[in-house]
């Protein structure tokens, strides 16, 4: 509401509009504004919270005693925070690489052809099951002799015996594997909105030129893709570094806290310890680092793109 | 007036929020419960069919009915309860656990007292004294519990008779009738490296040296002492030898039994429950029974009991009401009910099991055989806990030595146990 | 590679890389379609004999009470990435089409708001929720979910609009449009592709939310219904395996339904460049 009262005078205090840029500016923080408001309400003032608690000793009951830097201290001083860091960073490549290559690839294929659409279909309906069951049927999959072991010894491939969750990295990787089940079907989803949007008349003008197969998705599609291409490799960044739920469904951070990410560190001091201090110093650390990533790639790619 | 239109236009998509689906809202005090129903909290969101079924039999008899919210998970459960206590929307009664995250909302003053409820309770026969204890913070008791739990071997009733085994009486009668069954090609016990990973040390540790078991949940003890390292060692020698099934399958307890996966599980006396529901019927599929201690010159057979309590919140809205509600559900009516609703045992020995196995199992806890142990879960400090579950998970996946992992927990116990005063 | 064997090669990608990607969905139809007392863990690969889907279905829908939380969930995952899909186009279009001063730092600022782990916010947004007398209602509800899903609309939308060239802005202006009107019956209309694809991936993603139902509700009519699927299994048992894995494809039905639904629209080209 509060959005109303501020916005209000200013329709009277704006001067007609002429079609000069510098004339739009009212409107354009009138569009801009509820996108603004709703974020910072919801979703800043909370997390602003947690930055102050994470100053602070506090077990979620009675009032948060000041510590100052002490829980940031403690956290670089834990060996086991540096294997959260290492895997959390497997974890960031390995989903800006397999799941948006082979969204790429799914889309790239799939765009044009007739019924594209609905080979596209196996990789999105992952996504739309729901957790519970995509929990079960990957414990199904990942557990020791389970369903990749079978289909490995089936196959009289190699590996069957490996201990999937148990073991670090491997832990990671076939989660990451998991994870791809998921998400590829998405990614390929806005690469297909991207391949959309691109004009016809320089993509026909190329293939009059005889340009096809690779050099067509080099020299034209993929330039031209660059803007959702950012969303794609963006989303998945600042996923890959939030990495929880599939790690605590399948291993709870593996034994001996061998497959811990930062926010599954950051959940268990938090939740199962009820140390919010700690909890929330990890948390802190997790998203400045996040924001970091994020806003160097954007900005790199932003201003590159307007350059093209 | 085009620029009129487009921030007015411009707008409405925030306020839309309120404008679209201010109908829809349903008012923000539904958490009060109405006259006759407390508002009921509990992680245990998987019983409440059994809960309900409860509350149908309190309604009648007391007037009073639970209005229940689930939680499926223990730690945003946790979470919660201590946040709302910053808040007027406090639950009436709720699910909690013994042990320091008791001593934690105590601290604060957030419970009311149950000292004479409990004290009644105990002179009717509802409840044995010796548990009044573990709800006991300075003098002053908190809450009254919730269910009662022991921990037994399971066993497949097909498999022994297979191969002609009786329940052992003696820790070497045990391991015969495991090794007989590993040389058929039966894993003889169950094993899992997540959250349950500390079983074995708790059945290993309180059937050789009880003192030692409840020395090491007070501080008292470290987990460095010779005693705790050579059970540690006999765990590893166990695993090593093939024992125990695979740590990393994730397949439930109940469904390894029923598929013959393993032999026997040491498990809670709740794994009724979940065995009659993949059909196995108790005594005809399974039985169970009390483990024997591996130190056979102790006096009495040690048997781990769990136990969760169901707290009243100081202030709550319904304080009086869930008071009431609290001090009926320890009466052999509300257990009788809550008991057969579970298939499990019961705290109160005159509650009515209907599986002939547990009520056994219920009388025979009564008596001066057995020695009483809490449960390492509920026994041990939350930080020591955590540090120990990680450590026997990695533990029971990649045996080895032990010396690190005993370190690791007792770096975390002495920190605990200093910042304790 | 000539066009002719590029034409069967890249269905035949598809083909083989879709069925290894409906391999666990295989796994899940043929475990949630069998009999409880024939479920053997195994054994789950092994197609069913006797045919209890419905039967696990209806234990799953009575046990979990999930007939309950239906209509709020539908409110919530129709509502909230509807008016996502709206305030992140908005802002895409303020920064793209209108310039907003500032344009980076004021979108980076909206999907700021995704980098923070949505489990440390929980607690304090339940306590001002209920200092806000909004906790527990489906007002709320439909806010949180709204402000968690405007990050990925807006840096979809900004980034989409970006593809879109600024000659059709002022071509528009030059007509007399006012920026409402340019908005709404251009822009919009140019997006549908982005609006649809957002607005199902978001619908989805509240209609499969566990973390803020639990956190910031408690009545049935009110809590949406992962919260009541979840409770089919957990740590203290619940209910048997076939019958999670059923009622898990009942929940997911709607969101299966909704991306077949849409998927004609993308497959045809949108072609921005004609205007």
């Amino acid at each position: 509401m509060s959005g109303l009262a501020v916005a209000a005078p200013e329709q009277t205090t704006t001067p007609r509009p002429v079609r000069r840029r510098g004339s739009y500016r009212w409107s354009a923080r009138g569009f801009s504004l509820p996108a603004v408001l709703v974020v910072a309400v919801l979703l800043y003032l909370p997390f602003l919270w947690t930055t102050w608690i994470s100053f602070t000793e506090y077990n979620g009951l009675g009032s948060p005693s000041w510590v100052g830097l002490d829980n940031y201290r403690a956290m670089f001083d834990d060996p086991n925070f540096l294997t959260s860091l290492r895997n959390t960073l497997i974890w960031v490549v390995g989903s800006i690489t397999v799941p948006v290559g082979l969204g790429l690839l799914i889309a790239t294929l799939s765009y044009g052809m007739r019924f594209g659409s609905w080979l596209r279909l196996p990789f999105l309906i992952p996504y739309a099951i729901s957790g519970v069951a995509v929990g079960v049927v990957w414990r199904f999959v990942l557990q020791n002799g389970g369903g990749l072991s079978q289909a490995l010894d089936a196959l009289g491939l190699p590996g069957a015996d490996s201990r999937w969750l148990s073991d670090a990295p491997l832990n990671t990787i076939v989660m990451i594997g998991a994870a791809a089940w998921q998400q590829s079907g998405v990614n390929a989803l806005l690469f297909v909105i991207g391949l959309q949007s691109i004009p016809r008349e320089p993509i026909e003008a190329a293939r009059l030129d005889g340009a096809s197969g690779w050099r067509m998705f080099r020299h034209m599609h993929w330039p031209m893709l660059r803007p959702l291409t950012t969303v794609v490799v963006g989303l998945s960044l600042v996923a890959s570094l939030k990495t929880f739920d599939i790690v605590w469904v399948m291993t709870k951070g593996g034994p001996g806290r061998n497959a811990e990410t930062l926010a599954v560190t950051m959940y268990e001091e938090t939740f199962v310890n009820s140390a919010y201090g700690a909890g929330s110093a990890v948390a802190v650390f997790l998203s400045v680092v996040t924001f970091l990533a994020a806003i160097t790639y954007l900005r790199r790619q932003l201003s590159a793109e307007r350059t093209v | 007036m085009r620029l009129r239109h487009t921030v007015v236009a411009a707008l409405v998509a925030s306020t839309l929020v309120l404008a679209a689906c201010g109908g829809d809202d349903d008012g923000g005090d539904e958490g009060s419960a109405g006259p006759g129903q407390i508002s009921f909290y509990t992680d245990k969101g998987a019983w409440e069919p059994q809960f309900l079924a409860v509350s149908d039999v309190s309604e009648t008899s007391l007037g009073l009915g639970l209005d229940f919210t689930g939680y499926s998970d223990a730690e945003q459960y946790s979470a919660f309860i201590r946040q709302s206590f910053r808040t007027d929307e406090r639950p009436d009664l709720f699910t909690w656990h013994t042990g320091s995250e008791l001593e934690d909302l105590v601290a604060e003053d957030l419970l009311a007292p149950t000292t004479d409820i409990w004290q009644a309770a105990i002179d009717n026969g509802d409840v044995p004294e010796a548990m009044q204890e573990h709800f006991t913070v300075d003098g002053e008791t908190y809450c009254v519990p919730m269910n009662a739990a022991y921990w037994v071997m399971y066993y497949n009733k097909a498999v022994f008779d297979q191969y002609g085994l009786a329940e052992p009486t003696s820790w070497a009668e045990l391991m015969t009738v495991a090794d007989t069954v590993k040389a058929n090609g039966v894993t003889p016990f169950y094993e899992t490296n997540i959250l349950f990973s500390f079983v074995w040390f708790q059945t290993l540790l309180a059937g050789t040296d009880p003192e030692l078991y409840n020395a090491l949940s007070t501080g008292e003890a470290s987990y460095t002492d010779p005693g705790v390292v050579e059970v540690m060692e006999q765990w590893r020698g166990m695993l090593e030898g093939g024992y125990f099934g695979d740590p990393g399958d994730q397949t439930a307890p109940q469904d390894q039994l029923k598929g013959g996966t393993v032999a026997m599980i040491n498990f809670g006396t709740f794994l009724s429950g979940q065995l009659n529901s993949v059909d196995m019927v108790s005594g005809t599929d399974y039985d169970f029974f009390v483990i024997p201690n591996v130190n056979p010159d102790l006096p009495q057979t040690s048997l781990i009991f769990e136990t969760g309590p169901m707290c009243t919140a100081k202030d709550a809205a319904n304080e009086t009401s869930a008071l009431q509600y609290a001090e009926w559900w320890m009466t052999d009516e509300a257990q009788t009910a809550w008991a057969n609703a579970r298939g499990d045992v019961s705290f109160n020995p005159k509650a009515l099991v209907q599986d002939q196995l547990l009520a056994d199992l219920n009388e025979q806890s009564a008596s001066g055989d057995y020695r009483l142990l809490e449960r390492y879960f509920e026994a041990t400090p939350t930080p020591v806990l955590t540090a120990a579950l990680d450590g026997f998970s990695a533990f029971v996946t990649n045996p080895g030595d032990p010396m690190p992992i005993l370190e690791t927990i007792q770096a975390e116990a002495d920190a605990y146990w200093s910042s304790q005063g | 590679m000539t066009p002719m064997a590029a034409r069967i090669l890249r269905p035949a990608i598809l083909v083989v890389l879709g069925l290894i990607w409906l391999a666990p969905i295989y796994l899940l139809l043929v475990n949630a379609s069998k009999d409880p007392a024939r479920y053997a863990a195994d054994q789950v690969w092994r197609p069913v004999s006797d045919f209890a889907l419905f039967d696990n279905i209806r234990q799953a829908w009575e046990i979990g009470g999930l007939g309950d939380a239906v209509t709020s969930t539908v409110l919530y995952s129709v509502i909230a990435p509807a008016l996502a899909v709206l305030i992140g186009a908005a802002i895409g279009f303020g920064i793209v089409a209108l310039r907003l001063k500032h344009g980076f730092f004021w979108f980076v600022l909206v999907f700021g708001g995704t980098v923070f782990p949505l489990q440390m916010i929980l607690m304090p947004l339940f306590v001002g929720y209920v200092e806000a007398a909004i906790y527990d209602s489906r007002l709320g509800m439909v806010a949180i979910y709204t402000a968690v899903t405007v990050p990925f609309s807006a840096l979809v939308m900004r980034n989409f609009l970006g593809g879109i060239a600024h000659q059709v802005f002022e071509a528009a202006v030059m007509d007399g449009a006012s920026t409402w009107r340019i908005f709404w019956r251009i822009y919009l209309p140019m997006s549908t592709s982005a609006l649809v694809a957002v607005f199902i991936l978001q619908a989805t993603f509240v209609w499969n939310d566990l973390l803020l139902g639990l956190a910031l509700s408690q009545s049935d009519d009110v809590r949406p219904l992962m919260t009541a699927v979840t409770a089919l299994q957990d740590t203290y048992g619940g209910l048997q395996l076939t019958a999670v894995l059923a009622g898990g494809l009942l929940v997911s039905l709607p969101t299966v339904v909704l991306f077949l639904s849409t998927q004609r629209i993308f497959s045809r080209g949108l072609n921005l460049g004609q205007f």
